[in-house]
């Protein structure tokens, strides 16, 4: 019988080395090469805190940033509140359950290039079927992708609309999850459905909105696929967000030290704000 | 009263549902709408829903360009590779974290947990240089190898051990089992829902998965589902009948196996969350 | 547990036979290039067929590719896994040179062709160090393309196409405006577009013809900020501002959603600045066509400019690499393709009168085309793009982007460019 180390080294070591290699090697890599300028074709030149120096005054960058916070804001809190209702009103024992889940998570399993192509039409200023149904309310839609003021909002709607059906289903498991003798015991006592909502469903179902909210947030933070493909970033990086940026300058402009010191500073923003948000369940998370 | 309450809210999350619904379903009904029409009809205000005529010439001349068919079939490669590998890696470690005692073992998970929050894109350079190194650029091993392992999956299975009793490895033992044996007449079998949980989520990250594949692959042969897309795109970049056959034909099968498989999607989905 | 060790060896099998490279006892190049029409890569593709044939222990494999074509390139260069001979845009092409990654052509070209047969744009296009790294294609300009329906329905003269007879600023905002009509406060029909567009890059031409530079001679300074190239700027952003004769179209990549050429022929737009390898697309799409030069604000201006046949300085096989090139680059393949109006010839003797009927096709070019022949052998000055790094060019373009597109004043966007640019400049 042999030591529960040999037993261990032996279930660990696959997934061990893939892990070294191909997710804590490269962390740490990206650290380092942060710190040189290398085009991948020239040799390796070490650069100190240049990258860091350039990034604090390249104002691409600065636009950048406040356009995934832009992005972020946009999406996470309707995106949320939006799911939670149809979560909520999915959870009525409704007829054809079944049907209504098929439809909303039809956006979600869709590949994000499919789905951006399929906005970008709909987003035409003449011919796109937005404009002609905001026309028959009497609205003169605007030019959308193609205009700096509306592109961004453009996306935001387009990302929520694609996001929905996902968290939609994990309200629902929370929904699903809060037994229903509470709500008896609290409508015995005379409560009406706003007190049962705000005093029974919300605190119970903190964990899931919890684990939803952090989530939502770091995906928007890295969002990447419809930016590419419905703006390529434009107009004028009116719709450029940190990750295109640092694809960019990776992969187009070949500056792979500027490109990991981007990379950093997204790595920053995520760990700090998961970190304030973990800090601060214990203020409305119930278990 | 009660009745009468729950009645009007029934009848108002029907409302809120079906009109939720209509706009889920619209972008899609419009996507089949243009694809039907020819490039003239295209540009009419207002717009119409269905052309002159049927035009089923849009797909044939996308598929002509482009081998959707072999962008599906090396999507599917790729995503039952990875997602076969990567359940076995993850159980296989979480087992060993969950279940096995060995020096460091709190703090090295305690360093695969840190790692989840990383941004993967920071990883991209690096891996390219890795690839490269191989000679693996334009080739498919550059989407499976680095996505073999995962640390949200062995994350997953790790909790997901931990709540199997211990009694019943106790059991085990006494009757003379090896950790492997137990792993694998006991745990597996018991862990059936997180790794369909787990399969879901992996499945649908690798078929999805854009930015790997512009960054690694070249050819138009080795090309997965989205990037194929997104050339056809860079190609027919107003052509949006040819656009629309196109996206059409990349969701298609997505969708057939959506309506087949909606139960493990969805319980895949629910588990998760209640996990989290 | 027998399913389990099945499903195991099958995926292994699967990742064996991949690893399994198919050999081949001929040559194999890999050519790759984007696809500036479907018609052209059918001509390119039906013409590698007849060099392979000429050539049966060659075989190529063309990959037209869509896309950013230079990120492209380079990464696949990077990756160690780029194709034998590509098309290179002559803005990149010094780029790449610099890199080290093209191969040096210049004894193969000396010993089989001659570079004074090419006009001399394209000379200066080709030489680094008087080395050459690639052999220009072709040649394409910007030019005007109108709808010849809408000036018979106004009563409007046809723009000229003779250079010296090319119409002054002033008279072609004022045509442009009388053929822009609205109705019900929407434009239904737009005067011109396109000087705004990155890829054909009309401005600079516009700077030249009013007098200003873009670069300095050694190309270690921006001059953008002169006040004959801001006039010339501003002008064009006035077309869509002031004048109301443009469309708002975004400087690079994604546009409204139809394109212009569509726009022409549906006779939304009148006038349409575009590169001359549209006439292809224009040729065939049914409508009145015609073709006139850009108009001038002092001296009539127009850039020249193709892409380049290179070979990777890390491909196995040189000499077939060198075939390959001089095919595509050859009298007889550039012909056939000029024919259809998709490039311009770059050899000298092609433009002299005699030998002009052997490409200008009738059912493509217009008949009169003949007097616009000078304005790309005399008026026509080398795109200043090929000579300065890519990062600066593209900082150019977004910069100017940035002014066509927002409210920025010409100033501020200039001397914030001139800041990114010069040092780039001066590296």
């Amino acid at each position: 019988m042999y030591s529960d180390y040999f037993w261990a080294a032996l279930f660990l070591l696959p997934n061990l080395l893939g892990f070294l290699v191909f997710i804590l090697g490269p962390v740490i890599a990206s650290f380092g090469l942060s710190f040189t300028s290398w085009d991948l074709l020239t040799p390796i030149k070490w650069a100190g805190l240049e990258n860091y120096k350039t990034l604090i005054s390249d104002q691409v960058f600065w636009k950048v940033f406040w356009n995934t916070i832009y992005f972020t804001v946009g999406t996470v809190p309707v995106g949320i509140i939006l799911s939670l209702f149809l979560a909520i009103a999915l959870n009525q024992k409704i007829k054809g359950i079944k049907i209504f889940r098929a439809v909303y998570f039809l956006p979600v399993i869709s590949s994000t290039v499919a789905v951006a192509i399929v906005w970008q039409w709909l987003y035409n200023p003449e011919f796109g079927l937005l404009n002609y149904l905001l026309n028959l309310v009497g609205i003169d839609g605007p030019n959308w992708l193609a205009g700096i003021t509306w592109a961004m909002p453009a996306v935001i709607i387009a990302s929520v609309w694609r996001g929905i059906g996902f968290n939609m289903l994990l309200f629902l498991a929370g929904l699903q999850g809060i037994p229903e003798t509470y709500y008896e015991a609290a409508k015995i006592d005379g409560a009406n459905w706003w007190v049962l909502f705000k005093n029974i469903t919300i605190p119970l179902l903190s964990p899931t909105t919890f684990f939803v909210v952090v989530i939502s947030i770091i995906n928007s933070f890295q969002v990447f696929d419809q930016i590419y493909v419905m703006t390529g970033g434009g107009p004028a990086r009116s719709t450029s967000v940190l990750v295109h940026y640092l694809y960019q300058n990776a992969f187009q402009y070949f500056k792979m030290g500027y490109a990991s010191a981007i990379g950093y500073v997204l790595f920053f923003l995520v760990f700090t704000v998961t970190l304030i948000q973990l800090k601060r369940a214990k203020n409305w998370v119930f278990y | 009263m009660k009745k009468k309450i729950n009645q009007r809210l029934q009848i108002i999350s029907y409302v809120v549902l079906t009109l939720g619904a209509i706009t889920m379903v619209l972008p899609f009904l419009w996507m089949i709408s243009t694809s039907l029409k020819s490039l003239g009809e295209v540009f009419v205000f207002p717009p119409t829903f269905f052309g002159e005529e049927i035009v089923w010439g849009n797909y044939p001349k996308v598929a002509d360009r482009f081998p959707f068919g072999l962008f599906f079939l090396n999507s599917l490669k790729i995503s039952f590779i990875v997602v076969f590998v990567q359940l076995f890696t993850s159980a296989l470690a979480g087992f060993a974290f969950a279940r096995l005692k060995f020096p460091f073992r709190d703090t090295l998970f305690a360093l695969y947990l840190a790692t989840l929050m990383i941004p993967y894109h920071i990883t991209l350079v690096p891996i390219f240089v890795i690839m490269r190194y191989f000679g693996w650029i334009d080739t498919h091993y550059s989407l499976i190898i680095p996505s073999l392992v995962s640390a949200f999956g062995t994350f997953l299975m790790r909790q997901f051990f931990l709540t199997i009793p211990k009694e019943l490895e106790d059991a085990a033992r006494i009757d003379g089992c090896t950790p492997f044996g137990i792993f694998w007449r006991i745990f597996l079998p018991l862990s059936k829902p997180a790794l369909a949980t787990l399969g879901v989520f992996i499945f649908m990250g690798t078929w999805n998965d854009f930015i790997r594949p512009l960054i690694f692959i070249n050819s138009i042969s080795k090309m997965t589902i989205p990037l194929g897309l997104s050339a056809m795109q860079g190609m027919y970049s107003t052509d949006w009948p040819v656009l629309m056959a196109g996206s059409m034909i990349s969701i298609l099968p997505v969708l057939v196996v959506f309506i087949f498989a909606q139960e493990y999607f969805v319980r895949g989905i629910t588990l998760s969350g209640l996990k989290g | 547990m027998k399913k389990l060790m099945l499903v195991i060896l099958v995926i292994f099998g699967i990742l064996v036979l991949n690893s399994l490279a198919m050999s081949a006892d001929k040559v194999t190049l890999q050519f790759m290039g984007w696809e500036a029409s479907p018609f052209e890569t059918s001509i390119t593709e039906q013409s590698l067929e007849q060099f392979m044939k000429e050539n049966p222990d060659i075989k190529v494999e063309y990959t037209p590719v869509s896309g950013e074509y230079p990120a492209k390139l380079l990464t696949m260069i990077a990756g160690d896994a780029a194709p034998d001979v590509f098309f290179i845009a002559s803005d990149s092409y010094r780029s790449f040179q610099k890199r080290g990654v093209l191969l040096n052509l210049t004894e193969y070209f000396n010993k089989e062709m001659d570079i004074d047969e090419f006009i001399p744009l394209a000379q200066d296009k080709m030489l680094i160090n008087g080395e050459i790294y690639g052999v220009s294609s072709c040649d394409v300009s910007p030019v005007l393309f109108y709808n010849k329906k809408l000036f018979d329905e106004a009563g409007l003269p046809y723009p000229p196409n003779d250079p010296e007879k090319a119409w002054p600023w002033d008279k072609f905002v004022d045509v442009a405006k009388q053929l822009t009509v609205k109705k019900n406060g929407k434009t239904v029909q737009y005067g011109v577009s396109g000087f705004t567009i990155e890829w054909v890059s009309a401005f600079s031409a516009m700077v030249k013809s009013n007098g200003g530079r873009v670069f300095n001679e050694d190309y270690t300074e921006l001059l953008l900020d002169s006040p004959e190239a801001k006039e010339a700027l501003v002008e064009i952003k006035n077309l869509q501002r002031v004048y109301g004769v443009s469309p708002l179209v975004i400087a690079n990549v994604q546009q409204g959603g139809i394109s212009s050429t569509q726009m022409l022929q549906t006779g939304r737009l009148a006038m349409l600045v575009d590169g001359s390898w549209t006439l292809q697309q224009l040729a065939e799409m049914d409508f009145p066509l015609g073709i006139g030069v850009l108009p001038k604000f002092k001296e009539p201006v127009t850039i020249g400019q193709a892409h380049l046949y290179s070979a990777w300085i890390k491909t196995k096989h040189p000499d077939e690499a060198w075939k390959l090139i001089k095919f595509v680059s050859s009298r007889e393949y550039q012909t056939k393709l000029v024919r259809t109006g998709i490039w311009l010839p770059n050899r000298m003797d092609m433009y002299e009168e005699e030998n002009l009927a052997n490409w200008m096709n009738p059912d493509v070019y217009p008949d009169d085309f003949g007097n616009m022949v000078k304005y790309f052998t005399n008026y026509a000055e080398l795109w200043v793009a090929v000579k300065v790094p890519s990062e600066a060019w593209s900082i150019i373009n977004e910069e100017l982007g940035n002014f066509f597109v927002t409210d920025q004043s010409i100033d501020t966007v200039i001397s914030r460019m001139k800041k990114r640019v010069d040092p780039i400049l001066n590296k």
